[in-house]
Formats: C-alpha cells, sequence, structure tokens
C-alpha cells in the first residue's frame, strides 16, 4: 500500500471459514493490496464447517459443501498450499515455516487455525474406533463405520454431538447419546426446552442416557463400549466425542505468542506479536472462545478492515445464537435462558403443537430468547438481542406470535453490516446491493449471486423480507417466485389440498383461477401435481387431465432418447406362463424390437418401440400395462417362498400377486414398490420398498419407508401381523394415509422423514376406527381404476387423440 | 391467401382445425419430416420440428402445453410455439413451420426438411 509496486505479503495459516472469509473480504475492500498465501493443514479448498452434518446424513456431498474452489484461488492469484502444516512463526525475522522445512516471509500474518474436538482423558480413550467430529475426515470414518458397526454412541447432547448422532441415525445406526447434564445443550436451553427437544429426538429414534460421567472405554484393541461413573455400562462398536471443543494453539504458543484458553487477541484481532492477528475459533477475544460461525464472520470484518487502512469500529464481541440443523426439530437460543431474579420471563409452552418460547427481558430490554418448534422469528429476536432494544407490545406480539404481520417485517430494523446469513457470511446491505445492481426479483437470484439461504436455509424468511423491503411497490409480481408448490403460485401443498377440500374445485383449471395462479395455464411442475391431488380427493368426480399428465403417463409407456418407447406388459407378482413368455417373443419379434430386458422389478421391458405402433402392440400382447412408467404401483418383487423353496415359511408369490392385482393402476404421489418374502432371508429385497413385508412363521412383518434409489433408505418396521386380511388392512391404510399426505413427487422414504415414523405408526397401527376409515377410502379408490391399454384399445376416440398420426405423402403432385 | 394459393406456394393441407386436441400434440409427418403440431387453449396451432432442443434429444410432441409455451418433455425446458426459441435461463431453438388456417382447414409449410430437391 506504501509502495506503489511492490505489494505486501499476506500470509494466512488456516484455510478454513475465518481465514478465508477474511481474505474475501481483503479482496472486496481492495483487491491488490496484497500478495497472499494460504496454508491449510487438510487437503480440501475451504469448505463449510457447519455443514459436515450434511455430508453425514448423506444430504449433500463434499463437492456441494465447498465454499471457494481452487478455481477460486487462482482467479485471485492466492497462492494455496492444501495438506501443509506451519509449524513455526519466527516472529522476529517475519517468517512461517511449514512442517517440510519450507519457510515463507509475511509483512502480516493471520492465524485462522480453527479448533479442535476436546478429547475426554479417561482410560482407554486411544482405542481404535472413538473419534472426534470436526473435519471431512472425521466425517469419513463416520460414513465407513455406519456401514460396518451398528451400536454407536456419541458423547455430549450439545450441538455438535446431536447433529453428529442424527447423522448416524439416519445412517441406520442405533445410536445413544451420553451426556454429563440432566439436560440437552444445557449452555444454550433451559429446562423445558432441553426436555422438549430430547422428546422430540426420541420420537426420531435417538436414545439418551443422561447424567451419565464417562469413566472408560471397555474393549480390547477396539472399543466395544462404555463404563460410567455410577458403575453401569453401554455397549458401542463405535463412538464420537462431542463434548466441546479445543482453540489449536499449539504453532502460537510454540512461536512465543501469548496464550490462554486461546490465541489472546485485543479488539483489532491483534496477537501479542506485531503484524500477526488471530481471527476465528483459534483466539480468545476478552477472555473468550468462540465455536460458533457468526462471531468469526464478525471478527473477519474488522480484521479486514483494519489491514485495508479503512476505518472500523473495534470489536466488541459478539452475541452468540446457536440454532439446531437437524431436520424436523426447531430450536434456537441467544444470549440469556435461564430464569434469574433480575430477568424478566415472557413465556409461552404450547403442549399440543409442541412449541415453546420464551423471552427473557433486563432493565425493560431483551437480553434473551429461547424458541423451540418455531424459529420463524429468529432472526429478529437474535438482533433485537444484539441491540438491546426495548421490550415493546409489537415485540411481545411477534414472538408470541399473535402479531399481524407487517410488510418488510424486521428486516427495516435490521443494521447493514448485520449477518443475515450465517452459513454464508453476508449481510444485509450485501443482500440489498445486489437486489438494486441486478434488479433482482427472486430469493433464488439473490442465493445466486450471494449463497444467502444456499446452506441451511434458516434466513429464507429474512431474506424474503429484505427483498420485499427493498422492492416495495415492485415487490408483488415477484411474491410468486417464493415457495409455493411452482412458480406459478405462493401456496404450500397443504393449502393446495385444504383449498381445493373448502371450495369444493374439480378441475385443474378451478384451481388455477380460484387460488389466483399467476400463470393461468398452469406449468409444467403444478400440472401433474394438480391433476394427481385432485383425483385424490374427489376419485368419482374427478376427471384424468390427460394433458396434464407427463408423457410416460400420458402414452402410458417409458418414453427413451431416441423417441421410442420401452414397453412393459404386467407380470404379477414377477410370475409368468410359457405361453405368456412365447407370446412376449412373438409380438417383440413382430414389431422389431430393439432390446428385451429384464428389469429390476422382475419384469421384462420390449425397448425401441415406435410411439404409432404402441397401441397396436399392447393389443396383440393382450395383457395389462405393467405401469412401469408410472406414479404408481410398480411392482410386488417376490422370492419363490413356501410353493418352492426349503426355506419359505409363507406363500410370498401368492401374496405378491394379490397385493400387486389389488392395488395396481392407483395414482400415487410418486412411484411405489413393493416386496413379498416368505422367510427373513429377505431374497426380494424388501428393506429397500416403499412397502416390504416379510413372511415369519405365524406372522409377517411389514417394513415402510425404504428407498434403493437416488437417496438410498432402509424400510423400518411397521408392525407384525398374524393374517393374511389384517395384512391387507395395514398395507391399504398406510397407503391410502400416504396418497392422503404426501406431496407430489415425494417418495414415501421422504415422506416418512417429514410426519415420522412413530405419527404414522400411531395412525395406522394403534387408531384402529381411523385404519378402518383409511382401507374403506381406498376401496372408495380403487373402485375407479381402469386397465388404461384396454381403454385406449376400446376408445377410438381417445386412441386417435393420443396416437393418431397424420401423414402427407411428398412430391406426388410435383414430380 | 385462398386454398389454392397455399398449395401453389409448397402448403400441404394436414386436416381440419377439430382434428387437433387442445394442449396436445398431435405428430404430422410431411414425407420424411416430422413435426409436431399442437393447439393452445385459445386455439392458436403452431408447428415445430418434432426434436428436443435440449442436451438429451429425445422429441417434443407430449410435452405439457401451457398458453403459448410448450415443456420439453425430456429436459423440461419451455419451449415458444410461435418461435420456437427456447425461454430463458436455458438457450435454444426448435425449428417452426408457418401454419395458415383457411375456411377451417389447416394448413402447414412449406416444409425444407421435406423436400430434399431445389424448388422455388
Amino acid at each position: 500500500m506504501q509502495h506503489e509496486n511492490k505489494r505486501l505479503r499476506l500470509v494466512v495459516v488456516g484455510n478454513g471459514m475465518a481465514g478465508i472469509n477474511t481474505v474475501e473480504q481483503i479482496l472486496k475492500l481492495s483487491p491488490g493490496a496484497y500478495d497472499i498465501t494460504v496454508f491449510g493443514s487438510e487437503p480440501y479448498p475451504n469448505y463449510n464447517r457447519i455443514q459436515l452434518s450434511y455430508v453425514l446424513e448423506k444430504s449433500k456431498s463434499i463437492d456441494e459443501i465447498i465454499l471457494n474452489s481452487r478455481e477460486w484461488y487462482a482467479a485471485n492469484g492466492i497462492e494455496l498450499h492444501t495438506g501443509t502444516t506451519v509449524a513455526y512463526i519466527d516472529t522476529a525475522a517475519k517468517t512461517v515455516t511449514t512442517s517440510d522445512g519450507a519457510a515463507a516471509p509475511y509483512d502480516k500474518l493471520i492465524i485462522a487455525t480453527g479448533s479442535k474436538p476436546f478429547m475426554l482423558p479417561v482410560a482407554g480413550v486411544d482405542k481404535q474406533g472413538i473419534v472426534g467430529f470436526r473435519d471431512i475426515a472425521d466425517c469419513e470414518t463416520m460414513l465407513r463405520a455406519a456401514g460396518q458397526y451398528r451400536k454407536a454412541a456419541v458423547i455430549g447432547g450439545g450441538l455438535l454431538g446431536l447433529e453428529a448422532a442424527k447423522g448416524l441415525l439416519k445412517l441406520g445406526m442405533d445410536v445413544t447419546v451420553v451426556h454429563l447434564m440432566e439436560d440437552l445443550m444445557e449452555r444454550q436451553l433451559d429446562h423445558t426446552a432441553a426436555l422438549l427437544l430430547r422428546q422430540e429426538l426420541e420420537l426420531q429414534g435417538l436414545k439418551f442416557a443422561m447424567g451419565k460421567k464417562t469413566e472408560e472405554f471397555l474393549g480390547e484393541t477396539r472399543v466395544s463400549g462404555l463404563r460410567f461413573s455410577d458403575g453401569t455400562t453401554l455397549d458401542a462398536e463405535f463412538v464420537v466425542m462431542a463434548v466441546g471443543i479445543k482453540p489449536n494453539v499449539e504453532l502460537a504458543r510454540s512461536s512465543g505468542l501469548e496464550v490462554n484458553r486461546g490465541i489472546v487477541v485485543d479488539d483489532l484481532l491483534r496477537t501479542s506479536a506485531e503484524d500477526v492477528y488471530a481471527v476465528g475459533e483459534c483466539n480468545e477475544h476478552r477472555g473468550v472462545c468462540y465455536g460458533l460461525v457468526a462471531p468469526l464472520f464478525e471478527q473477519g470484518a474488522v480484521l479486514a478492515k483494519h489491514l485495508c487502512g479503512v476505518d472500523t469500529v473495534p470489536y466488541a464481541g459478539s452475541v452468540v445464537s446457536t440454532q439446531l440443523k437437524i431436520s424436523g426439530v426447531e430450536v434456537f437460543s441467544a444470549g440469556e435462558f435461564m430464569d434469574a431474579p433480575d430477568l424478566t420471563v415472557v413465556r409461552m409452552h404450547d403442549e399440543w403443537r409442541r412449541i415453546y418460547k420464551k423471552v427473557l427481558i433486563r432493565g425493560g430490554k431483551v437480553a434473551g430468547g429461547v424458541l423451540i418448534g418455531d424459529s420463524s422469528q429468529s432472526a429478529r429476536l437474535q438482533q433485537w438481542i444484539r441491540t438491546g432494544t426495548v421490550m415493546t407490545d409489537d415485540i411481545h406480539a411477534t414472538i408470541m406470535g399473535t402479531a399481524v404481520a407487517q410488510p418488510g417485517g424486521g428486516a427495516a430494523e435490521l443494521a447493514d453490516e448485520e449477518i443475515v446469513c450465517g452459513c454464508n457470511g453476508v449481510t444485509k446491505k450485501m443482500i440489498v446491493d445486489v437486489i438494486r445492481e441486478r434488479d433482482l426479483t427472486t430469493v433464488d437470484e439473490i442465493k445466486m449471486a450471494t449463497g444467502a439461504t444456499r446452506s441451511c436455509g434458516g434466513c429464507k424468511p429474512v431474506v424474503e423480507q429484505i427483498l420485499k423491503l427493498t422492492l416495495g411497490d415492485k415487490y408483488d409480481s415477484a411474491a410468486a417466485k417464493k415457495q409455493g408448490i411452482c412458480d406459478c403460485t405462493t401456496l404450500s401443498r397443504d393449502e393446495v389440498v385444504a383449498a381445493i377440500k373448502e371450495k369444493g374445485l374439480i378441475t385443474s383449471k378451478e384451481v388455477r383461477y380460484a387460488l389466483d395462479w399467476n400463470n393461468k395455464e398452469g406449468c409444467s411442475k403444478c400440472r401433474p401435481a394438480l391433476n394427481y391431488y385432485l383425483g385424490m380427493i374427489w376419485p368419482q368426480e374427478h376427471e384424468d387431465e390427460k394433458d396434464s399428465r407427463f408423457v410416460n403417463e400420458r402414452m402410458h409407456g417409458n418414453i427413451q432418447k431416441d423417441g421410442t418407447f420401452g414397453v412393459v406388459p404386467r407380470m404379477y407378482g414377477g410370475v409368468t406362463t410359457p405361453e405368456d413368455l412365447r407370446l412376449i417373443a412373438d409380438v417383440a419379434v413382430k414389431y422389431n424390437v430393439k432390446l428385451v430386458k429384464v428389469t429390476g422389478g422382475q419384469r421384462l421391458d420390449l425397448l425401441g418401440v415406435k410411439r404409432e405402433d404402441l397401441p397396436a402392440i399392447w393389443s396383440d400382447l393382450g395383457m395389462p400395462s405393467g405401469y412401469a412408467y408410472a406414479k404408481a404401483l410398480r411392482t410386488v418383487k417376490t422370492c419363490v417362498g413356501s410353493q418352492f423353496c426349503r426355506f419359505g415359511t409363507k406363500d410370498s408369490m401368492g401374496m405378491g400377486i394379490v397385493l400387486e392385482k389389488k392395488y395396481e393402476r392407483l395414482d400415487m404421489p410418486a412411484k411405489f414398490k413393493m416386496a413379498v418374502n416368505g422367510c427373513p432371508r429377505n431374497c426380494a429385497e424388501s428393506s429397500t420398498k416403499d412397502i416390504g413385508i416379510v413372511g415369519n412363521e405365524g406372522a409377517w412383518e411389514i417394513y415402510v419407508g425404504g428407498n434403493g434409489g437416488i437417496k438410498a433408505r432402509l424400510a423400518e418396521l411397521l408392525c407384525k401381523v398374524r393374517t393374511d386380511e389384517e395384512l391387507i388392512e395395514i398395507v391399504s391404510a398406510f397407503t391410502q394415509y400416504y396418497r392422503e399426505t404426501g406431496k407430489y413427487l415425494e417418495r414415501t422414504s421422504d415422506w416418512i422423514e417429514r410426519v415420522g415414523l412413530e405419527h404414522v405408526k400411531a395412525v395406522i397401527v394403534e387408531d384402529a376406527a381411523g385404519r378402518k376409515a383409511l382401507a374403506d377410502r381406498m376401496e372408495a379408490a380403487l373402485e375407479r381404476v381402469r386397465e388404461p391399454w384396454q381403454e385406449i384399445l376400446d376408445n377410438p376416440n381417445l386412441r386417435d387423440r393420443l396416437f393418431g398420426e397424420i401423414k402427407v405423402p411428398v412430391g406426388g403432385q410435383t414430380e | 391467401m385462398t386454398k389454392s394459393e397455399l398449395e401453389a406456394s409448397g402448403y400441404y393441407r394436414i386436416g381440419a382445425v377439430g382434428d387437433f386436441p387442445e394442449r396436445m400434440g398431435r405428430l404430422v409427418h410431411i414425407g420424411a419430416a416430422e413435426i409436431a403440431v399442437f393447439k393452445t387453449s385459445e386455439g392458436a396451432i403452431h408447428a415445430l420440428a418434432n426434436r428436443s432442443p435440449g442436451p438429451r434429444g429425445g422429441t417434443i410432441v407430449d410435452g405439457i402445453v401451457s398458453g403459448d409455451v410448450l415443456y420439453d418433455p425430456i429436459c423440461d425446458w419451455r419451449i415458444g410455439l410461435a418461435d420456437g426459441a427456447v425461454r430463458a435461463p436455458d438457450r435454444g431453438q426448435v425449428a417452426v413451420y408457418p401454419v395458415r388456417i383457411v375456411d377451417d382447414e389447416v394448413y402447414l409449410g412449406p416444409v425444407p426438411e421435406a423436400r430434399p430437391q431445389t424448388e422455388a
């Protein structure tokens, strides 16, 4: 900066969110001010550490959580050394030395080494199978363990421990959370909130060992269990340690910097050595070491301004808030959370909807709050706490949910520098600027431009408010692009379904007009969805709208990339006859099909059939459609079962055929697969089916919510029944409940995660009257289905409308 | 133009207006050329080459029609029925052919692909 030609050398030790966020801010403030070199121990470019729990539960890949690609470093002229650890800082000579002996000089140095998991110092902690949860390598270890072991223990009932536990649970492990205290997240939640959280997580399948102090890890070389101070033990083949974090201070300490718990810094993030700074979880500011993401962005902003010579308010510490990233559990906490004599408390506890809200006030000002079950007001609450806003009737009404929403909401009160998206470090001002500069009108566009909402999505309501506020009157047209079932509406699936019932809407056109769709003809998302919802709600009255069907369901075949179709005839339970096989072979030859394929669902697929030949091939086959193209029951896969198999205890083929004949052709939210097995060897693979049935001596086990597709998920046991009649009633009720509550295109695997297995059990298994009513509605729906191939063959008008082609010979009159 | 003028300028009679269902494509073969013909809810008739502009290939005749836009059944791109242009954010172009309606008869053409021989 002082010399025109010679740029200052900035070295950053630590390639994580704190260091790179600071670098990003420096590049924005004065690009070209520094020659930047970054050292990172991990072999990856900067990634979003707070999203490791998503990688663990496999909802995101490692690539998807990378924040800065290697191309980004290159494009900004940053020299990046991954997999390289800095071993020593010579603060006098102003150089850093790596563990392989290379040295780099600096004019300014930022230490951003982060933190590491704190490992309990108890006997046996060095055994195999005990890991922390801090980086991608830990995550990979956990993913591998989930494939090999079943019983896991997570020590620590804080934020990180619970996220790790939920991730392992999703991977199919039997997970117990061990916690020293009687309450979960006791540093953020009071007793009532902690109890609600625990109940919610127990419903999702987590187990808890509360008030347990781990004294020893059992096992030979590998851990086999835990022994607690009260003498009890817990079996565990895999242990995740998540009791806390420890700032990484070794480098700073050995290089002679002042270190307490963390590297000591002042309000400008300066360490005890000249031109050396520390940012993020490795530092200690005014006696506090932070372990959350928001403070590191706030620190980075101050440090970047200081290093670029821009005036800045010194860093005065952060109000930390916590938001749990577990699907289906909304937890927010910030500032004060425990009752105290000098605090006034506003409290609301709704046991029926399982919502708990608490706002703590000191001297008339908002000092803290806890939200469980509904964290929609979290951003505003945090803002009020941070700025010490005086408590008013309006604030009370807003938090307690009695206020009428005002346009713009709390966004107006947010300060420009307030971080709106904690995951990606996006401030209100950055959002407002891109909206103005690039004329953005939707949250999606803001996401593309700034990264806000891209990660956990928790800030989406605030981003929407900012958008509303910035656009003012222009916002209306943009409103539609928010969160509806498609771009044509802002209404959610449940709102649309409720309105269809209340207003008695029968056709999708009525729905689009009555509910004021902004595109009155709909789009490729809502057209098929509405057609499904209407058929589900009004099985008698609604007439199927062919023009709203996706090509495969309209033409009753599977379209291929060359415009030909695949034809799969029905083969109930995967059982056929020599006569049928011969007929299929003859037809395949006659129509010159390109390939005959045995499908994953035990059927035969004739591939490469010309569109115009479809009705003729159906007619020649004389078999019902196999529905291999539909959002409906595809196949019931069966094993040989007791008819032939030595191990078979139940007639799986027979039951498979009964089920397939009963439920075929009925529209569902998404494709639907079943399997029936004659014994627990499970040759027909029940665990990856929407409904998987396993026969035992004297009983059927019914598993639900399995999926072998893009997002694999093992089916879970719904119940066991003795008789075939009970089996069919449960299958009917389950399937009908899914039809009535599922979102269009939502597979049972996602649906059951959303509504919860325990809830489904309560509705289907425990409530006999409800089950009967569902099964009755299923019967009513089944009465209306018709075999589509024959229907088209029998109806010349329909056949012409769908398949009629016009052929005009060329050249007849001219040449 | 009259019917005879249309035929003289290389148009083909492909049927009556009522032969084309609303919002569902009908395949018309002119010689070797495959053309997807669509009628909108407003009654306008459009003719496009039956080839997806998207990267995965396929045909477009069985796509979902909404207003004057066709949703490609393979890649879900939005194709303008009148001009064949792919709507943003995707980019591409589908060949379109002129359509004339005279006395409830639908005329399509000229279709260069149908006649490799040079004429006009």
